[in-house]
């Protein structure tokens, strides 16, 4: 006698709505998992070769190394294609005399672009220096110290609200802000001043930083602040309530309390959220297309021309020039990675010979992208093992 | 002594002498404001928004505690306070128990050295914990994690100890030794426990305040008001007519 099953189904349309949203589910998020791996591969096809070169060892730094330039496109009357250096190109069009058949130049799309990295790694240092300072004290603030309340439900609503800005003006505010209107100390303040309040010895001149890295970093600072302040304060959260009530009733301040037993736990999280800031940071264009960038600039931010020590010039003064040079480099306006694509990509003629440094400037923008994404998902296990409770 | 939280009264008329260097043991049903109480002592309460004492005063050692020159570091360095889930700090055994002098500025290394081995010593723990110091609190069982608490808490050598139902966690071998442990405690210090559990009370109290819906129905020594309650409703919830 063969058992009836007690336990067959029969309700065969919730069974099969179970198997279609499933499926639905499934299609949807290996839809998203091909489309970023088609980017990535299309972009790698295409940008790896600015890394190669043919002979061994196959691998050309050049690209990571040098300045951009414009790239000369030289063809000889056999139909030979050339593409070299403005220097070279002379020598090269020397050479081959008569043979030469036609000559073309793309402007920014040779050499390298070590400029857009340096400008875009300055960028970030600033942005971030100031993003997680300011960042970590309105969070620490708004957990720790803030009474609940209107006032606080209002910041956090405008501390989200920022983070709906578009971010061209971001941009906007840091040419208003930061560019034409910060203050700086000055002997001379400029005509362009908004106002001059005076100190005696100096003056405090609000006429603006100028295009530079300080105003860029700032204006970036300001994009990534709602990211950094949402994680920070949802880490401080996190952090067992029972720490801060042991940490008070063995008589610790409240600052006490958040600097031994309540920080250390969240620091993980903030570090983490930092660097998806800073991937975000350098991947923006708009807010340092009017306070930070240049399209081209063929030297890097140190490499400025200061006056010559003359010959007799002692330690100090070298010592002096030394610090000038370094300080001077957030002064100076710089190329930037985002921009440096933008540039390639809107501002120049597009043909074969461009499409190299277009897409290995992408991909190396990727790869730096996602080895700080890297970065921070080693952080965090690192640090979790480290601060478990 | 009144208390309330914004609006709502959790305390009221609450008359309590607490016993120098005695065992006294708050008890009542759930929500009745045992635990209140005992955080009213150090004043833990003032975290909490719109909580407040309405009426009357807390004296410690003489002084009202809500008086404008109480260093609330100082109360709490002088009262410590045991909570209810073991709680030690995600570091090493002997930083959770320098965390009190740390925060009170200690920084003489053989000072530290000193109470650690005192604190752990008097919390029963240093026989099986000197060798270990540097290891992480976290490794410990249950028990030992509540004995490190209490080890934590008499760092500082506080005049007053407040325990929030410190054996709610743990198996009845783990109470055991916590409780054998606030006896030996009540010859240095003055021990204020809440507990759910009765027998605790007549075994480790030498008095016993019973709360109902944040009054103080009756307040005797422990044994008297065990075998003798004064008070009907004291007598009912002992005889466990209602909880």
């Amino acid at each position: 006698m063969s058992a009836s099953n007690p336990f067959s189904g029969d309700n065969d349309s919730a069974r099969r709505r179970e198997t279609a949203m499933r499926w639905l589910l499934r299609l949807g998020s290996y839809f998203v998992v091909f489309v970023t791996v088609a980017i990535f591969a299309h972009i790698s096809h295409k940008g790896l070769p600015a890394l190669l070169k043919p002979e061994f060892p196959y691998i050309d730094t050049s690209f990571l190394t040098e300045l951009p330039g414009t790239l000369h496109v030289i063809e000889d009357k056999q139909g030979r294609v050339t593409q070299t250096s403005p220097q070279e190109a002379e020598t090269i069009k020397k050479q081959l005399g008569n043979e030469l058949r036609s000559e073309k130049t793309i402007s920014y799309a040779g050499g390298g672009i070590l400029g857009p990295i340096v400008g875009t790694a300055l960028l970030v240092l600033v942005s971030v220096t100031v993003a997680l300072f300011l960042g970590v004290c309105c969070a620490i603030y708004l957990s720790e110290y803030a009474k609940k309340g209107k006032f606080i439900e209002m910041v956090r609503l405008a501390i989200l609200n920022l983070a709906g800005v578009p971010s061209v003006v971001f941009g906007l505010f840091g040419l208003g802000a930061f560019v034409l209107t910060a203050p700086v100390l000055t002997d001379l303040p400029a005509d362009r001043a908004v106002f001059v309040i005076p100190l005696g010895f100096t003056n405090l001149s609000f006429q603006g930083w100028d295009t530079c890295v300080l105003s860029g970093g700032f204006t970036l600072a300001f994009v990534i602040l709602p990211v950094i302040i949402t994680a920070s304060e949802q880490c401080l959260q996190a952090v067992p309530q029972g720490f801060r009530e042991t940490s008070m009733a063995l008589g610790a301040t409240r600052w006490q309390t958040i600097w031994r037993s309540v920080l250390p736990f969240a620091t993980p999280g903030i570090l983490t959220s930092t660097i998806l800031g800073i991937a975000r940071a350098a991947g923006e264009t708009a807010p340092i297309m009017f306070t930070a960038a240049l399209a081209f600039k063929d030297k890097l931010p140190w490499q400025k021309d200061l006056p010559p020590l003359p010959a007799d010039a002692g330690m100090f003064a070298h010592w002096e020039q030394s610090v000038q040079r370094c300080l001077g480099v957030f002064t100076e306006s710089v190329q930037a990675l985002p921009y440096h694509i933008y540039t390639l990509a809107a501002k120049i003629p597009q043909n074969e010979y461009s499409e190299q440094a277009q897409y290995g400037s992408v991909f190396v923008f990727l790869i730096l992208v996602a080895s700080l994404a890297a970065t921070s998902i080693w952080l965090r296990i690192h640090l979790r093992k480290k601060y478990k409770w | 002594m009144d208390f309330c939280y914004g609006s709502k009264a959790a305390l009221q008329g609450i008359h309590l002498d607490v016993e120098y260097h005695r065992v006294t043991a708050l008890i009542g049903p759930s929500g009745c404001g045992k635990s209140t109480l005992l955080r009213c002592i150090n004043r833990m309460n003032d975290r909490v928004a719109g909580a407040r004492v309405s009426k009357g005063e807390i004296l410690v050692k003489g002084k009202n505690i809500h008086d404008a020159d109480v260093d609330l570091t100082q109360l709490r360095k002088q009262v410590g306070m045991v909570f209810q889930k073991s709680n030690p700090f995600p570091k090493t055994i002997y930083e959770n128990v320098a965390y009190g002098l740390r925060v009170h500025g200690v920084k003489d290394k053989t000072a530290i050295d000193e109470a650690v081995e005192r604190s752990l010593t008097q919390a029963a723990l240093w026989d099986e914990l000197k060798d270990r110091l540097h290891a992480h609190a976290l490794g410990l069982s249950g028990g030992q994690q509540q004995r490190l608490c209490i080890a934590r808490a008499i760092a500082t050598m506080p005049d007053v100890l407040l325990m929030d139902e410190p054996c709610s966690a743990l198996d009845p071998i783990a109470t055991l030794k916590i409780e054998e442990l606030i006896t030996q405690l009540a010859r240095d210090y003055t021990v204020v426990i809440v507990t759910h559990n009765m027998q605790q009370a007549v075994r480790v109290s030498d008095f016993t305040a019973f709360l109902h819906l944040g009054k103080l129905v009756e307040f005797a020594p422990t044994e008297e008001l065990f075998t003798n309650p004064r008070e009907k409703l004291t007598d009912s919830y002992l005889r466990g007519t209602f909880s």
